[in-house]
């Protein structure tokens, strides 16, 4: 492989890593709250289609951006409504978002299918840094999402084990009643875990119409959503292992079109499995590993939550 | 805060605590009247309550689940542990701040709930039944710290229906029944244990009083033999118990709770597997029978959990009547709709159950009409032997007869009674034989006619 | 303003709710029509006229409710033991698989004969995709939501694989298609342009709605689903319930997808899936996840199908129809929770 060529593929990984870490890291925030949303594939669909439009309409990609995670705050607290407020099944809320989500996004985005983008992120310059060799190279031409995305990583985890708003979440995750005897305010917490959620699954979607595979298509997050689910459980709930997975996964991606190229005989169908299965592995070992303890997931996971009813 | 189980102790204190509104009353502290809507209210204004069941976070460190609900902005673990670490020192509660609730001992889970109140700055302390779930060492370890707290100006309602426990804990009294103040504010110092038994239980009622035998106790029916039962974290929760109920007779079991009474039921009626020893029905061995199987054998089970066990609670009445006779209801492998529901309707007036209507769900029922359904089920294919766990348990007063006066008429029809009780009154009048149990073994059997209360209470405390 | 649990729920409640969840539907649905410039009240007639307004209308629809209404049972008699099978889309596919792979050696088999195999395959194949979660579940306690979740998009690259790769027709003109099916796998003809899956799928949800409402094993199933610790008590098998169920449910969603590709379609093509798998989560929702309520909603989601793919002539994308599948759930959900709670201000 030339170095070209390595630069080209450790930036596509890092591209596929971006977009699954972002709406994997909104997955997770939600799911720490205790709610499931299945939502995510629908709601990258929304951000994919307004981030895409609005950047033909505003040419400003970063305000683009910004729309992308609105629309995707908004539409995720319909499940927030739903599923936390009215109490309804989260399972059943999450997929009827997605099917939601890709409706919608394929109805509002029919008249922009072969649209020219219209607005598009620069590399952010590292100025000597990135003389330094293929490492260099590849952060030179990181655009300033993928930086976003890694301090939204660092931001979450210092929300989630240094701070009085994750201490709340994640008993609110653990059990509903018991953080609502301590004065913590239920609904509002998973509502708000939910919306941010929600927000990053939106910046995601227009992160791959505005960035990674820049225009609208019907379907163009073919399943990505469905992975960002994978990665918070192949992750643990913890957001420096979802990053890793992240990585791990994108790369399965950024390899998929270069196999042959690298001289490999292996079905790119095939290897985009890998991600699935190895999900399912983990949550096997997940599984036997809480035989003597805890399970790593939110307890409440799943559990709508009324005071009466405790 | 003395009476007995069902006195209203615990309602009574959730109000003070903000978890029940009154319909009618004042809270005042200080002289302040307070009106507490939720729980958050009574906390901010210096009420702390440790509920029976503790509400922790299992997955959370110690000094994470003292401080969630009032944690500084930014929490940094060192820092919050160390600062509750300090607060428990302080008041001598041994506790390892960083370590999780699911790898702490029951007695170390209760001292971060008193080190959650204490976090709080509560004034005003309850405890409800705080020694239930400990070993004595641990209970002792209790007044060590209530005393501590009590000398820090702060002010401790301890609730308990234990006479010994008051005496040796509390400086004042006030007894509770049938969810009456019978007595206020009694300096305990004063008070010998049997004037407080006396207004506890008041003019003893009926079904209180020590039955008269009107049947021969019979042959031996049942037997347990050197039962041994590990739980998942493979300690002996049945220590080698042995056991036998005749024909006619009620055996009853004391015990604080959590020392093997649940264990021992579920294995004898087939829910939990025996690690070695023999449960013997008529003569058949049935140690390793499903628990279909020892129910067709003649084995009924009141378990302790109504709903979710004994009763499914998202199903309707019939349905629930059925559970034991379905097979036999069906033709085929259909069941039979209409003697289904002959089924449900025959139970439902035979044991006096008062439902709305027949497919409503049973979650619409009182805990009384609930517990007759469910023994009158258990009663209805003419068993042998009936495991009775907390049969009274949560129960109003008619509720609890209704339940004693089955259990005694069937008895009398020659029924063997196993009876599972943390209720003494209860035992002591139901009970042919009394036998004591204390970490998973029978450490005492007494009659009833002849022990005394302090004896069995020695007993339950491993004494 | 609070929710106070009813003592019980509203007689008739889920069928308002439903009704409910239809009208707000319909209302989103029209602010949204208008918004694009389109007229709702045309678009409805049409979407009512297309899907059943003719024999012809009611042929496709009731086509259509096939795979809905099998995927919805399968999803259903999962969730009446309170297990979610999140699966019905790759099982419905590993079913066109397994349909596909008996094609492959039938091509001078009798129709009947080829049928037959073919649907067997179906129902193998969809059972032995259910089958890893089944046992994941009941032997080890893994999550069943996320493994069928997960094999659904491993079913869906496999076809992918399938039609790319081994089973790729040489005259295709390189489409990624398998060949296609010898005519005799053709499912004969009902009426219309509805073929005898229509009735095959009918029989099905009959038998087993009807088997589960009233059998022994289906009460079992109940139990189980109302509490697991009932079930020990009674002395039901947890672990056998959750194999045969989950299997059973992967089964119905398999014939699905044998049903899809024997009675709509001539070849095995990547889209087989076509989302029944996903909207039957819905419909088992919106029907309480009782049987009966599959076959109505199926019904209704089929129209509702069929009915926006025929608006695009008036410039409509069909996507509309997704929309309102979504919107019903939704207005059907927030309908449903005020059929147990009563709205108290206070």
């Amino acid at each position: 492989m030339s170095r070209a060529e390595l630069v080209g593929l450790l930036i596509s990984v890092i591209s596929f890593g971006t977009l699954l870490y972002l709406a994997a890291l909104g997955e997770l925030i939600a799911e720490k709250s205790g709610v499931l949303n299945l939502g995510v594939e629908g709601t990258m669909a929304m951000g994919g289609v307004t981030g895409f439009l609005i950047g033909v309409q505003s040419g400003s990609a970063w305000f683009a951006l910004l729309i992308a995670a609105l629309v995707g705050a908004v539409f995720a607290s319909i499940h927030g409504i739903v599923s936390v407020v009215m109490g309804a099944d989260q399972v059943v809320s999450g997929l009827a978002l997605t099917i939601l989500g890709l409706g919608l996004s394929a109805f509002l985005g029919k008249d922009y299918v072969s649209s020219a983008p219209g607005a598009k992120f620069n590399a952010i310059n590292l100025g000597p840094l990135s003389d330094l060799g293929v490492v260099g190279e590849t952060l030179f031409s990181m655009n300033g999402v993928s930086w976003l995305a890694i301090a939204l990583g660092i931001a979450t985890w210092f929300m989630l084990s240094r701070t009085r708003m994750g201490l709340s979440l994640r008993a609110v995750g653990e059990s509903a009643a018991t953080a609502d005897a301590a004065g913590t305010p239920v609904v509002l917490t998973r509502m708000i875990a939910v919306a941010i959620g929600g927000a990053m699954a939106g910046m995601s979607g227009g992160y791959l119409t505005l960035v990674l595979a820049p225009g609208w298509n019907e379907g163009t997050t073919a399943g990505r959503g469905w992975i960002a689910v994978a990665l918070v459980i192949f992750g643990a709930w913890k957001p420096g292992r979802v990053l890793f997975g992240a990585l791990l996964f994108g790369g399965l991606i950024a390899l998929e079109p270069r196999l042959q190229t690298l001289g490999l005989d292996v079905s790119p169908i095939l290897m985009s499995m890998v991600p699935y299965l190895l999900t399912i592995a983990v949550l096997i070992v997940l599984s036997i590993r809480s035989r003597n303890r805890p399970s790593v997931a939110p307890a409440a996971i799943g559990l709508a939550f009324r005071r009466e009813e405790r | 805060m003395l009476g007995e189980n069902g006195a209203g102790k615990t309602t009574l204190m959730n109000v003070l605590a903000g978890v029940y509104l009154p319909d009618e009353g004042t809270v005042s502290l200080d002289g302040v009247e307070h009106q507490f809507n939720k729980p958050a209210d009574a906390i901010a204004a210096g009420v702390g309550m440790v509920h029976q069941e503790f509400r922790l976070i299992p997955t959370f460190s110690v000094a994470e689940n003292v401080v969630l609900g009032s944690a500084p902005t930014l929490v940094a673990k060192r820092a919050i542990e160390d600062e509750v670490a300090a607060l428990a020192e302080r008041f001598g509660l041994a506790t390892e701040p960083g370590r999780q609730i699911w790898q702490l001992s029951m007695g170390e889970r209760q001292r971060v709930e008193i080190l959650k109140a204490l976090w709080r700055d509560a004034k005003v302390l309850i405890l409800d039944e705080p020694t239930a779930v400990l070993t004595p060492n641990e209970a002792a370890e209790l007044g060590r710290i209530t005393s501590a707290m009590a000398d820090d100006g702060r002010s401790i309602i301890f609730i308990s229906h234990k006479l010994d426990e008051v005496k040796e804990f509390c400086d004042e009294a006030t007894v509770l029944r049938g969810g009456k103040t019978v007595a206020g504010s009694l300096s305990v110092a004063d008070l010998d244990a049997g004037a407080m038994a006396e207004l506890m239980v008041g003019q003893a009622t009926d079904v209180s009083q020590r039955r008269s035998r009107t049947s021969e106790i019979g042959n031996q029916v049942c037997s347990v033999t050197d039962m041994m039962v590990h739980d998942l974290h493979q300690r002996a929760v049945v220590n080698g118990v042995s056991l036998t109920v005749a024909e006619g007779e009620i055996v009853g079991i004391a015990g604080v709770a959590g020392n093997g009474q649940r264990p021992l039921a579920d294995a004898i009626a087939g829910l939990v597997k025996l690690t070695s020893g023999t449960v013997t029905l008529a003569g058949t061995d049935l140690s390793t029978s499903q628990p279909s199987a020892r129910n067709a054998a003649g084995l009924a089970y009141v378990p302790e959990d109504r709903i979710g066990v004994g009763l499914a609670p998202k199903m309707n009445v019939t349905e629930n009547a059925m559970m034991r006779a379905y097979r036999k209801l069906s033709s085929g492998s259909l069941i039979d709709r209409d003697k289904a529901r002959a089924n449900g309707e025959r139970l439902v007036s035979e044991f006096n159950v008062k439902v709305g209507q027949m497919d409503s769900p049973i979650a619409a029922l009182s805990g009384g009409n609930l517990q007759r359904l469910l023994v009158g089920r258990e009663l209805d294919n003419e068993p042998k032997v009936l495991i009775a766990a907390q049969p009274t348990r949560g129960l109003d007063v008619q509720g609890v007869a209704a339940i004693q006066r089955i259990l005694l008429a069937q008895a009398a029809d020659g029924l063997g009674i196993l009876l599972i009780s943390e209720d003494l009154e209860e035992l002591f009048a139901l009970s042919d034989r009394l036998l004591v149990m204390h970490e998973g073994k029978v450490v005492a059997e007494v009659d009833p006619d002849t022990a005394t209360r302090s004896e069995v209470g020695r007993a339950m405390a491993g004494a | 303003m609070r929710l106070v649990r009813r003592e019980t729920p509203l007689k008739g409640g889920q069928v308002r709710a439903f009704a409910a969840g239809v009208v707000i539907a319909l209302v989103l649905g029209a602010i949204l029509l208008v918004s694009t410039g389109h007229n709702p009240a045309e678009v409805y007639a049409k979407m009512l006229d297309a899907s059943l307004g003719s024999p012809r209308g009611w042929s496709a629809t009731l086509t259509r409710a096939v795979p809905l209404g099998l995927a919805g049972l399968a999803v259903a008699v999962a969730g009446s033991m309170g297990l979610w099978n999140i699966g019905a889309e790759g099982q419905l596919i590993a079913g066109a698989i397994g349909a596909a792979w008996v094609a492959r050696f039938g091509g001078d088999w009798n129709g009947f004969v080829l049928i037959t195999a073919m649907l067997l395959g179906a129902v193998v194949g969809g059972a032995l995709i259910a089958l890893g979660p089944a046992l994941a579940r009941a032997r080890l306690g893994v999550n069943e939501i996320i493994t069928t979740l997960m094999l659904n998009e491993v079913a869906i690259r496999v076809v992918r694989y399938l039609v790319n790769g081994p089973w790729k027709d040489p005259e295709g003109n390189n489409f990624p298609v398998a060949p296609e099916l010898p005519p005799q796998s053709a499912l004969p003809g009902f009426f219309e342009r509805a073929n005898i899956g229509v009735l095959i799928a009918a029989a099905v949800i009959g038998a087993v709605g009807f088997y589960s409402a009233r059998s022994a094993w289906g009460y079992e199933l109940k139990i189980a689903g109302s509490s697991a610790k009932a079930a020990e008590y009674v002395g039901i098998s947890l672990k056998a319930k959750i194999l045969t169920v989950l299997v059973l449910s992967g089964a119905i969603a398999g014939l699905a997808g044998g049903i899809e590709l024997t009675g709509s379609s001539t070849r095995l093509v990547e889209g087989v899936g076509g989302g029944f798998g996903f909207a039957g989560i819905i419909v088992a929702a919106l029907a309480l996840m009782r049987p009966s309520g599959v076959a109505a909603v199926a019904v209704a989601f089929g129209a509702v199908q069929i009915g926006g793919g025929a608006i695009q002539t008036l410039g409509v994308p069909a996507s509309i129809a997704g929309i309102l599948q979504a919107l019903i759930l939704f207005g059907a959900l927030g309908a449903a929770v005020l059929t147990n709670y009563r709205v108290v201000v206070k």
